[in-house]
This record gives C-alpha cells, structure tokens and sequence, in this order.
C-alpha cells in the first residue's frame, strides 16, 4: 500500500504542463533598480542594575538578569549580491543569544547560538555529597551519621519507620513531636543552588540549485547541563529529593530536497535525531541506614529496614530516524491535492540496570527462593517503536461561492519492544516480589477523517460545516477503540473594515468499543474507573470574537470561549463511577486600541477564565473476608477543582509625538485562584468521625473529626515596563529602562518553617525535614524584583 | 475493519469526495459568478505591454515604495522576487490600463478588496515552498484568512512582515486566551523572548495535528525538545504514549510542570485502586500524616519520579 501510495502521489506531480495555474510565470524586461542598503544597524551599550527580595530564581527563572554591563547589536547589509544580518543580545549572559542570516539567491546559510537558562532555586539545600564517575552520578551522606540514625540514636526523616519518638505520625501530638525533634541533617544541609542550562547551536543551509529544485540541511544541537530537583524514595515515608545532575545531548539532522514550481511541490526528507545522556543511572544513600537490612526484611518498604542505598535508571539515550516524503499537485477548478508519507524509527538500547543495588538480596541464598532475580532476561532494553504516517488532504474552491476540503490522516504507533518478564522484581531496592509482571508496550493506530464544505456569504462572511471521524485503536488499554464522531459549523467574516467576526461551535462524541475489565482488575483499580484519554464523553465547545472598528483609530475586541466534557460510560459493566467525571472551562476577553494620532497609541485588555473540574474516587482497602471497603459506596468521594484566573494587560506607547523622544509603558497582570473542594460520604465520615457502614471511627483514633480541608492554591503575578530612549542625533540616542516584577504564591505544597504555606503564614525559609521526607525545598514562593537599564545606542 | 483495508478506504473516500466535487463543481460554476471580479480574470501570463513598470507606480505611490526598495521583497539577487520580476506588478498585476486610466481602481489588484483565498492565491504564486507549501486547506485558509491577515507588505511592525510588533501579540488578537496563558507562573520561556509560538507551530498549514511543526503526533512534537521523554522505555506509561497534553498545558499553567490539575488530584483521576492512591490527601493528611508526603514538594512523583517510562528492570511502577 506505501509503495502504490508514493507512486501515485509522484505521477500525479509528473502529470502533464497543461494543468491550470492561479498566476503563470512572468516575464521579466528590465529589473527595477536593486535596492543597495548602506552598513546599517545598531549597538547598545550599558548597564543593568537588578535587586531581588525572595525568590530570586523564580524571578529570572528563564533569564539571566543579574547586575552587570549590558549589550546588544545588530547588523544588516543588503547589496545587490547578497543580504547579510546579525544580532546579538545579552553579550556574556547566561541567556545571551547570537544568530547570523546570509544569502545570495543561491545560497542561504543561518546560524544561531543560545542559551536558556532554567533557574529552579537559590534557596535550596542538600546534606548530600555529589560526585560522579563514569555514567553514574552518587549522592553520599555522612556514614556516621546514617549509622547514628540506624542505631535510632538521632532522626534521620520525620516520621520515616524506626525513627525514635514521635514515629508513628498519625496524630496531631505524635506529629507535633515528631516535627520538634528535627532531622539530624538539617543542620548537615549546605546551599546548593539548582540551576540548569539548554546551550543550542542551530545551523541551516539552503541551495536552490535551480528556480525550482532547492537542497536544505539543518543541524540542531543542544546540551543540557546543570541540576534539576529529582525524587527518589526508600519507602512510603521515606522520600528524598535531591539535585540530580545533568548532562546530556540531543543531536538532530535533517536533510531534504524539494522541487516546486507552479504545478506542484514534491520533498524527500531524513531526520535523525540522538539524544545522548551522559549521566544514565542515580545512586543515594538512605538517609535511615547505613548498611542494608540482611536478611532482607519482607516488610522493609515500610517499617524502615531497607537498604543502605537505592539506584535508579535516569532517562536512556535513544535514537529517532524519520524518511518521508511530501507532495503537492495543483488541479483544475482551485484545486489542490498534497499529501505526506513518513516512516519513524525510535530506538532505545541501553544497558539495563541490575535488579537492585541491594547486596543482601543479590546474592544466591535470595535467588533460591527468587531465581527469576539471578539474571536479568536481556542485558540491554532493546526498545523499538516504528511508526507510519499518512495524510492525505484535497482542497478546492472551484466556484466563487463554494469550497471542500477533505483529509485523512494515518498513525501507526507500532511498540515492537520484546516482552521482559519482571514478575519477579525488588521493590524499592527493599524487598524481592513476585507479584509484578510482564512489561506492556503500547501500541496505538489512528484513522482521521476531516471534511468541510464552506460558502462564501456577503461581506466578506464564510460559512463552514464540517464532519470529523477520529478512529483510534490501542493495546494494553481497557478499550480496544474509541471512535470520535464530530460536526462544527464556523462563520468567519473577515476584511470587512469596520466589523471582524469569527464563530466555531463543535459538537464531538466518542463512543468506546472492546471494553476489557480485567485490564483493570489486573492494574488493582475498580472495575467502574474509565480513563479519561480514552473514555466515551460528549463534548461541546464554541468560541466566538468579535473586533469592531467604529472608526479608524479606535478597534474593540470581545471574545468568549467555552468547552464543557462529560464523561460517562454506560454501554459497559459494571458502568464508569469513577475517574474524571466532568470539566469545563470558560474564557471571556474584552480590549480596546487606541491610535489617537500617529504617534500615540495605548491600549487594554482584561481576560477572565474559569476551569472547573469534577472526579470520582473511593478510598478504599483490597477486599478481604472481613473487610469490604471495596465495593462500599460510603466510602466515596469527590473531588471539585475550580480555578478563577484573571489577565489584565495595558500599555501605552508614544514614538516622537514629544520630539526625539520614545517613551513606552507597559502592564501585565496574571492572578489565579484555585480551589479544591472534597465532598461526598467518606469525607462526612472523617468530618463526623462515624464509618456509616461499620458504626466504628473512621479516624485512625478518637478524634472529633480528621479532616480539613484544604486552602486555595493562589497567585498573583504582575509587571510594569517602562522605557524612555532619546535620540540625540541621528545616530546616538541615550535611554533608560525600568521592570518591576511581583509574584506572590500561597500553595500549600510549600512547607517553609513552620508549616505548609496557607495553613501557616509563609516565611521563605525553606523547611527540608517535613514529615515522611527529606527534600531540598524547592517550592513555589513569592519574590520582589527591580531591574533598571542605562543604555547608549549608536545607530549606523 | 483490519487496519490496512481501513488505510485503504480512507483514501478511496478522499478521492471519491474529490471527484464527485470537481464533477458538481464544474456544473456549478458553468453559471456567470466566476469572472464576475476583475480579479480572477486572469489566468494565461499578460503580455508583457500590459506592464507598467514600478517607476511608474511610484510617481503616485511613492509612500508604498519601500516594499520594493528595503526588506525581502528587494533582494534582487533573488530571481524570485518582485524586484527581479515586475516589481510592484508581481503582487499587483499588470498596471499599465490602471495607469492610462488615471488610477482606476477596477484595473488593478487590490490586495486589501479581495478574500482571503484571492490573497493568498497571489501570495503562493511564490511562497509556495517549505513551510508555505501546505497552507492550501490548511486551519487558517479554512477559516477565510489570508497572507494579509497576519503580514503586511507595505507597513509592516515586526520580523518576517508580520501586522504586530511580535508574534505572541499577533496571534493574541484571535488566540488571546492562549496567549494569556505564558503569563502563567508555570510557562515556556515565551515571554522571556526565548519562544515564540512559530516555535511550535506552523500558522502556514503542516503535516501534523494542531499546526505542530515538528512530526506527526504530539508526542514527537514535544520530544523534538524534550528528547529525554522519547523514550522507547522498558515500562511505558500509558498517558504518556497516548499524548503529553492529557497531562500538560504546554501554554501555561498554574500547576507545577505545567499540568493541567496539581497533584495529587491529576494522577487520582485515574489511579482509583485500594490503598494510597485513592486517599484522601487533604489539609489533616498534610498536617498529622505520615502521608503528608504525598501531597507537599513533588508529592507523587517524589517516589514515582520516572513518571514518563522507566528503563529499570523493577520500574514497574516507576519508583525505579
């Protein structure tokens, strides 16, 4: 079928000159005189000046802001034979970027060099050593400190099994205690600031080899470098965070021929793409021992006899090579015909990690009893995913009045990973098991179909109606397929000069088939969870903007959006009663531009969006004979997210309406309310302290209630710009900039001393040592920053 | 239907589509609405007399000169543009009856009068290549915009001739709720000026969903970057193959790692089994639980950190 498929679409390309075109060649006399730019361009010069109170990561996070001599250039020159261009900016920054463009018609060259900075925290802290050798990047603690820790003689992590006084953390008195005690490597910790770095030098080359054939090649390449915050955990409460190194490479080529002219358009295309991490696998000491539990102990994920360290696999290097081929064919009456083909190869085939770190169970008295941990299946991964990709899309607009547009759409994600039997494994690096099992590669297959008819109103007003089938089948999911049927219908008037309309409402249901319950059961979730990437759910979504213009200098915006998803399965048994139920989101945006005059100009606009989110659970134990928490419906409960968000921005710019001078204002303004609203009668059961199936507590003890609800999660963001420059002759201007930046948070996943953030007034003092977790403290907390410009330009 | 008869039918329904429309196409437009425009007359090459030359332009337009003097347009060592060809006529026609007839408006292309499809028809005479070849049917051209919807040749604000001064506002005034969204606290580096949204996207028609640049899915999409993710892996979790969207806003959020809902609640929408992945994790369990973990720093993935796939022979659960 490929081999048919790329004949056809190239003997359509190689049909015959007599196919209609929408503008035949021309036919040049005498050139208009060459436009010969003189050596222009600009340099800027100067100093930047920054002070930050709090997060100071967070307020550069992506930049590089710090104080220091600032400069930036641009270069252009355009002659008759060539055009050449370059800019700077951030000279010597972390952030700094250099790009250069040539070409002469023939030739076309562009490179670029750039730096993004991604800044976690400067607030952080670690009493982990790092070091790193070959592949493989350590994190040690003090041995003797582990061994005090081990001895229970000090506390390693609150709360952490076997830790001393206040261990079992299940009341607000042992918690309270637990938290006095404090880790013992608190006070170990040392600043480590988390900060990574992409580095991307991206060189393009074009050569039209003739007015219709043009040869291009591109090389990507971009190292990653520094510190990212990385979990990795010893047991249930027993979690570390720590700052894992980076150092890897991702390599893309690409290389293509493309032969247009007015009948058509045919490309041959190969990308290959390596990722190369240069540090593959974690090793860290478990805060809570110093030497592993031997024997193992069964129950050492949980009661703290674990082992001395635990090994991770950190992102493998891999390969993806893509072959394709796309082709266009202009046809009579507006028409056009295109389509792309393309075969992907992703590979992946490291060296696997031995099955734990653990001496005291590799060792052959454990693979008695565990012989399927005596020698991994296979030594290296051997991952393969092929995918093939298809589309195919027909356009026409042979009347005036009418148009159709057709596509179909190919997807084959085929996981050609062989099976490796794991049903024997040791669970974090603590116990050998033999209840896991036999890895599951996904494979996924898409079948979309798209059509449109649209008619041509008056006043420059479109009407479109559409239908959309999007057919996927899966492996290892609980549906074989879902089958996505949907119609819009869109009116757009555009170019009328005083009013702009744009309107789409669509109306999509998807229908699921294959339903296989035991793929849950065997995944331990109750038969009645649907996900909710392949649920059968309704959907319905509008958008509507408006612009008018009453008269010239004045446009008026108003746009609204809303989508709501429903999800509900009830073709299957048992029917969905769990999983995301329902989402919906609002947005509305209301502007206004002003161009009073031809130098002046301002404008406004305020946004508003709402999401709304509503999910099923049930907190419940496996089912015994004595216990059926199971399948009791009093042990539900629901979740409402609801998020309010507000946009404001505005700005103001007046170019030399005061002479030589331009002086610009701007403000952006994001905040974001977000809140949680647990419901439902397993709630009213820790509320009132009463089980209603059992008549017994449904708190751990005899509390009155166990619990609380949880405060909103809320931000407010906000930035004010302002920039004067005067320009003193032509060719020197001086000028001065000022950027304030606020951002408060309060999320109650930020623990600061003395607590989690909202419950607790926020301190930004990090707190590493909070219950079942030793963590770096990196988290969302609030800064002030002020960032002043003096600069002086030369204009040449 | 076995997949490969699917593949099959698809594109037989295509090109069946395609030729019962040309068939009624071609009895509807026998009537007199085509040529009714001055504008769609033309469809042999004008003969060369027909030509004004742009010097003649210029003596009454010589505000509009600088398409043809400064910018892309004026490279002449380019065969293929106006300045090598008929100047201002490559994009105008021919003017020469526009200029006998002292500026009548009706014999000459007006850019600014015709549909968005009559716009762009002139545009791909020859922006026709690379990443303009497949605007034809493409989600703006479906939607009646044109070229001059985004970019202006004559009075242009901002790089590649666009109407704004920079992408993130030009594609705001229909997207706005999008780009309101890299003023989130959780972004992509757009408004530090390191992104911009043809980064991702291309506006001009592509051979991937949603205008994606890079691939054909979403997944190769976002691993163009983020090869790290790309895997293949040993253990694969299933949201991630299906698409990075079911988890992310690559836009922006308010959620850490740009997710569509905080954790722990994203990954409860789907992890309901027995024990810690359906409980409660509310301000008691934060405040008087061992379990706090749970909910504060990474909350789930501080233990299940290989979140995306694991290559660890005990990765099944991605604590490895």
């Amino acid at each position: 079928m490929r081999t048919r498929l790329t004949a056809l679409t190239a003997a359509l390309l190689l049909a015959s000159a007599s196919l209609a075109t929408a503008q035949a060649p021309q036919q040049p006399t005498e050139p208009a005189p060459a436009a010969v730019f003189p050596f222009t361009g600009s340099i800027d010069f100067g100093g930047r000046f920054t002070s930050a109170t709090g997060d100071e990561a967070r307020l550069e996070r992506y930049r590089d802001l710090r104080s220091g001599v600032n400069a930036n250039a641009v270069f252009s020159q355009q002659t008759s034979d060539y055009f050449l261009d370059a800019k700077v900016t951030n000279v010597g920054y972390r952030d700094g970027r250099y790009q250069a463009n040539f070409s002469n018609g023939k030739l076309s060259f562009s490179f670029m060099w750039d730096s993004i900075p991604l800044n976690y925290s400067y607030l952080t802290v670690t009493p982990w050593t790092l070091s790193t050798g070959g592949s493989t990047a350590t994190f040690s603690l003090d041995p003797t400190i582990r061994s005090l820790v081990q001895n229970k003689s000090a506390v390693g992590v609150l709360c952490a099994p076997g830790a001393p006084a206040g261990a079992t953390c299940n009341s607000p008195s042992t918690v309270a205690s637990a938290l006095a005690s404090t880790s013992i490597y608190r006070a170990l910790a040392q600043p480590f600031d988390i900060q990574a770095k992409r580095d991307t030098a991206a060189f393009a080359m074009s050569y039209a080899a003739t007015k219709d054939l043009t040869a291009s090649f591109m090389l990507d390449t971009y190292k990653r470098a520094g510190n990212m915050p990385y979990g990795a955990s010893f047991a249930f409460n027993n979690s570390n965070e720590l700052p894992v190194p980076l150092d890897n490479r991702t390599t893309d080529l690409t290389a293509g021929v493309e032969w247009v002219n007015q009948k058509g358009m045919l490309r041959f295309a190969w990308n290959g793409s390596w990722f190369t991490n240069n540090i593959d696998t974690l090793v860290w000491d478990n805060p809570i021992r110093a030497t592993d539990t031997n024997p193992y102990d069964p129950s050492g994920y949980s009661n703290g006899n674990g082992p001395a360290q635990g090994r991770l696999a950190l992102p493998p290097s891999n390969d993806m090579n893509v072959v394709s081929v796309t082709g266009l064919m202009k046809l009579p009456n507006r028409s056009t015909l295109n389509g792309v083909f393309s075969i992907t190869s992703m590979n992946q085939n490291a060296a696997l990690i031995p099955w734990t770190i653990n001496q005291a169970i590799a060792n052959p008295t454990v693979y008695a009893s565990f012989p399927g941990l005596a020698a991994l299946p296979r030594s290296t991964a051997e991952a393969s995913v092929r995918g093939y990709n298809a589309a195919i899309n027909f356009n026409t607009r042979p009347a005036p009045l009418w148009g159709l547009t057709v596509k179909y759409r190919y997807n084959d994600h085929e996981n050609r990973t062989p099976l490796f039997d794991a049903t024997e494994y040791v669970r974090f690096d603590a116990v050998p098991e033999e209840t896991g099992g036999v890895t599951e590669p996904f494979n996924i297959k898409r079948n979309t179909f798209n059509a449109d008819v649209t008619y041509r109103l008056p006043a420059f007003t479109q009407l479109r109606v559409g239908y959309g089938y999007d057919r996927a089948d899966r492996t290892g999911r609980a549906f074989n397929d879902t089958a996505d049927n949907s119609l819009h219908v869109s009116v757009d008037t555009v170019g009328n000069e005083m009013v702009s309309l744009r309107a789409i409402y669509e109306y999509t249901k998807r229908t699921a088939s294959g339903f296989d319950v035991a793929v849950l059961e065997d995944g331990g979730a109750q038969p009645g969870l649907r996900f909710y990437d392949e649920a059968p759910r309704s959907r319905n979504r509008g958008t509507i903007l408006l612009t008018v213009t009453p008269v010239q200098m004045v446009d008026l915006t108003f746009s609204f959006a809303s989508g709501k998803d429903t999800y509900s399965d009830t073709a299957n048994t048992p029917n969905q009663e769990f999983g995301l139920l329902d989402n919906k989101n609002t947005s509305y945006n209301v502007g206004v531009n002003v161009t009073p005059m031809p130098h002046v100009a301002f404008g406004a606009n305020y946004g508003r969006d709402q999401y709304t989110s509503y999910q099923k659970s049930r907190n419940a134990n496996p089912p015994t004979p004595t216990d059926q928490s199971w399948t009791d419906p009093n042990r539900d409960w629901f979740l409402s997210g609801d998020e309010k968000v507000n946009n404001f921005d505005a700005y103001v710019d007046v170019i030399k309406a005061i002479a030589k001078t331009d002086i610009k204002f701007g403000f952006d303004y994001s905040d974001s309310d977000n809140g949680y609203l647990h419901s439902g009668p397993r709630i009213t059961a820790f509320t009132t302290n009463v089980d209603p199936t059992t008549g017994k507590a449904a708190c751990s003890s005899t509390f009155p209630s166990c619990f609380i609800p949880l405060p909103p999660v809320s931000n407010k963001w906000y930035r004010v710009t302002a920039d004067v420059r005067y320009y003193y002759t032509a060719r020197i201007a001086f000028g001065a900039s000022y950027w304030y930046e606020k951002f408060d948070v309060t999320d109650f996943a930020t623990i600061d001393s003395p607590g989690p953030n909202g419950f607790f007034a926020a301190t930004g003092q990090p707190r590493i040592d909070y219950l079942s977790g030793l963590v770096t403290g990196y988290a969302n907390r609030p800064y002030t920053g002020n960032t002043g410009f003096v600069r002086v330009f030369y204009f040449f | 239907m076995h997949s490969s008869v699917r593949t099959r039918a698809g594109a037989v329904l295509v090109a069946a589509c395609a030729g019962a429309w040309l068939a009624l196409a071609g009895l509807a437009s026998a009537g007199p609405a085509r040529g009714d425009r001055p504008q769609e007359k033309a469809v042999q090459a004008p003969a060369q007399a027909e030509y004004a030359g742009s010097e003649t332009c210029l003596t009454c337009h010589e505000d509009k000169g600088d398409a043809i003097k400064t910018g892309p347009h004026a490279r002449a060592f380019n065969p293929r543009t106006p300045v090598a060809t008929q100047g201002c006529e490559s994009c105008h026609g021919p003017g020469k009856a526009h200029a006998d007839a002292g500026g009548d408006k009706t014999k000459i292309r007006v850019i600014s009068k015709l549909s968005g499809h009559e716009v762009s028809d002139v545009c791909t005479t020859c922006h026709n290549r690379a990443q303009h070849a497949l605007w034809s049917g493409s989600q703006h051209d479906q939607r009646n915009l044109g070229c001059t919807s985004c970019h202006s040749v004559h009075a242009a604000k901002g790089e590649s001739q666009l109407k704004a001064a920079s992408e993130l506002e030009l594609c705001g005034t229909c997207h706005r709720s999008i780009t309101n969204k890299t003023n989130r606290y959780n972004h992509m580096p757009v408004r530090e000026g390191k992104l911009q949204c043809s980064s991702c996207h291309n506006v001009h028609g592509s051979t991937n969903v949603r205008l994606l640049k890079v691939g054909t899915t979403v997944d190769e999409s976002c691993t163009s970057c983020h090869a790290e993710k790309r895997g293949p892996y040993l253990w694969e979790h299933a949201p991630v193959a299906e698409a990075c969207v079911t988890c992310h806003d690559p836009h922006g959020s308010n959620n850490d790692r740009m997710l569509v809902a905080k954790q722990p609640f994203l990954c409860q929408r789907c992890h309901v089994t027995s024990r810690h992945p359906p409980t409660v994790y509310d301000g008691w369990v934060l405040q008087n639980s061992s379990n706090a973990n749970k909910i504060y720093s990474r909350s789930c993935v501080v233990c299940h950190q290989m979140i995306h796939g694991s290559n660890a022979p005990s990765g099944e659960f991605f604590l490895r």
